[in-house]
């Protein structure tokens, strides 16, 4: 229930769709174990429990350490989300603002999250449409840092989304360990907690960022209330991959460029992926974006040269094109192929009349 | 890395570390990034070889790995510890079991259906062989081309983080962990760009 109370209103629809298609799909015996009744705790507790605990970050043979403070008092939200032997980065959500510090490119991002989700996040209701992509299974129980362990396997029925096992607390349903897997069920990153406190009472001092900010810029960027221009809003995505749709059409201030760019996305109820349709930095009006996180003007600064190609970023994709002039970028934590998929079926539709976030 | 603390790293992906040992392993992985590596190391191989990589090794292939290095056991007290049993990742005594298993999970890993990349922008250089095909179930055909170190460089990693924080507003389930986990991580420098695939246009 977590995911549907967030209220975004960009999923309000596709939500609603679920819910519609539990009420009329016939719902097989669900008892105890059903591995969906899981995921419900599980969406619960990230969402409502007092939690502090520190997880290693794995891809790629590449290990982070990391710590996740989340706390609710009266109703309020705060989460600071740390990262303890590299960038130094930390999130920092109190109750409906968002601020990344990000002290290596020496910017702090700011952009207001209202009604989000815990930073561990958790997953939707599986209705039908769900369902006919995704396989959710029970595997064997076992321990995991002296617990007794559920292990729910949500496995990706094809090659353009990516999987989940979730190794859950027995006692509280809390995530001890999760894996992010590709179709053959290969892990491409995993999460799990070397210490997990579920502490009554959280104080402040432990949810105030670390980071010195003397001299660090301060960039704002969020949906923006400015429309994207026609042009950009004319484009969409012409194919998708099996079970994606569009699920919000707005604008979105990027790194703080003076012109919002077109934001669309694309989901199939638990993957997601974002894209981007920016005007050419020499179109007038444009604003040219420049380089760097730390953009507060993006007026004056030399512009960035349209970029082409696959990037790797995380566990995820980016993928960016030129599409009749405008930078295309298609992001998402889903294989290549669904990014690359997607990102070269966008076309101008001719101002197609659809909902905004 | 001593052999306490590799002792230390296997009993904790096996999940049977007491949690006073844990803090002082969670201590020492948080200050030393050799150990963290190295601890990257064990835990990808440990999937590599346990069940997670069905389909492209056999459970026999798994048992010959496990003997292999369980022969490879320095016996503590005479005998191997039957609290924790054998781990194929506990004492890599050799070089050339270590080289060995890890030349298993790089073997199994290429088996991926996404190329291993660069974070933070990096190029990968998995690229569409052929224009893209109506949608289907099948799997879509990659050709990964040969290295080019003459080649552009890639997207700029700050870019990146712009559009990957725009993203994570709209991250659903777990993505968003994963979205938000890798925002945090340093992108690294950006290394040359591996093929024409990734390229700044001129």
């Amino acid at each position: 229930m977590t995911w549907v109370a967030r209220n975004r209103a960009g999923w309000l629809i596709p939500c609603a769709v679920v819910g519609a298609l539990l009420a009329a799909v016939p719902q097989r015996s669900r008892g105890a174990d059903d591995p969906r009744d899981w995921l419900q705790k599980m969406n619960q507790a990230l969402a409502t429990r007092n939690y502090d605990g520190t997880f290693f970050h794995l891809s790629e043979g590449r290990v982070e350490t990391m710590r996740i403070v989340h706390r609710v008092r009266a109703g309020r939200v705060s989460e600071r989300l740390q990262s303890l032997d590299g960038s130094g980065r930390e999130f920092v959500r109190d109750n409906d603002e968002l601020t990344c510090y990000l002290p290596d490119q020496h910017t702090v991002l700011v952009e207001p999250r209202p009604e989000h989700g815990p930073f561990l996040g958790s997953l939707p209701q599986f209705g039908a449409d769900v369902n006919e992509f995704y396989r959710i299974e029970s595997l064997p129980a076992t321990h995991i840092l002296g617990r007794a362990a559920r292990v729910i396997a949500v496995n990706p029925k094809d090659q353009f989304r990516f999987g989940y096992r979730l190794w859950l607390d027995e006692k509280t349903a809390m995530p001890l360990k999760t894996q992010l897997c590709d179709s053959r069920g290969q892990v491409i990153e995993q999460i799990f907690f070397a210490r997990l406190d579920m502490p009554e009472s959280i104080p402040d001092s432990d949810l105030a960022p670390a980071v010195r900010t003397e001299g660090m810029r301060w960039v704002r960027q969020g949906p923006s209330h400015d429309s994207a221009s026609p042009a950009l809003s004319a484009y969409r995505a012409s194919e998708l991959p099996p079970g994606f749709r569009l699920t919000v059409a707005g604008a979105q201030t990027i790194g703080g460029a003076s012109v919002p760019a077109s934001h669309l996305v694309y989901s199939d109820g638990l993957a997601t992926v974002s894209v981007f349709v920016e005007a050419p930095s020499d179109a007038p009006g444009a604003g040219a974006r420049v380089t760097g996180t730390g953009a507060d003007t993006g007026s004056s600064a030399p512009a960035e040269p349209p970029m082409q190609g696959l990037a790797r970023v995380g566990s995820g994709f980016a993928f960016s094109t030129v599409v009749q002039g405008h930078q295309v970028t298609a992001v998402g934590e889903v294989p290549a192929q669904t990014v690359e998929f997607i990102a070269h079926s966008v076309k101008s539709s001719g101002g197609a009349d659809l909902p905004r976030h | 890395m001593s052999e306490q603390i590799r002792e230390q790293v296997s009993a904790f992906l096996d999940g049977e570390l007491p949690n006073s040992e844990t803090e002082l392993l969670l201590k020492r992985l948080t200050r030393d990034g050799e150990l963290r590596e190295s601890f990257g190391r064990y835990a990808l191989i440990g999937e590599a070889i346990r069940g997670t990589t069905r389909g492209l090794l056999t459970k026999g292939f798994s048992g010959r790995v496990n003997l292999a290095i369980d022969g490879e056991l320095i016996p503590v007290n005479g005998h191997v510890s039957p609290l924790r049993g054998p781990r194929w990742w506990r004492p890599f005594a050799g070089a050339a079991v270590a080289a060995g298993v890890a030349a298993v999970a790089v073997v199994a890993l290429q088996q991926r259906a996404v190329a291993p990349t660069l974070r933070g922008g990096a190029p990968v250089t998995a690229r569409m062989a052929a224009p893209m095909p109506v949608p289907t179930r099948e799997a879509i055909s990659y050709t990964v081309p040969t290295t080019s170190p003459a080649a552009p460089a890639a997207m700029p990693p700050a870019r990146l983080t712009n559009y990957v924080f725009a993203h994570s507003r709209y991250s659903s389930g777990l993505d968003l962990r994963g979205v938000i986990a890798d925002l945090l991580i340093e992108a690294e420098e950006q290394q040359p760009a591996a093929n024409e695939a990734a390229h700044v246009a001129p």
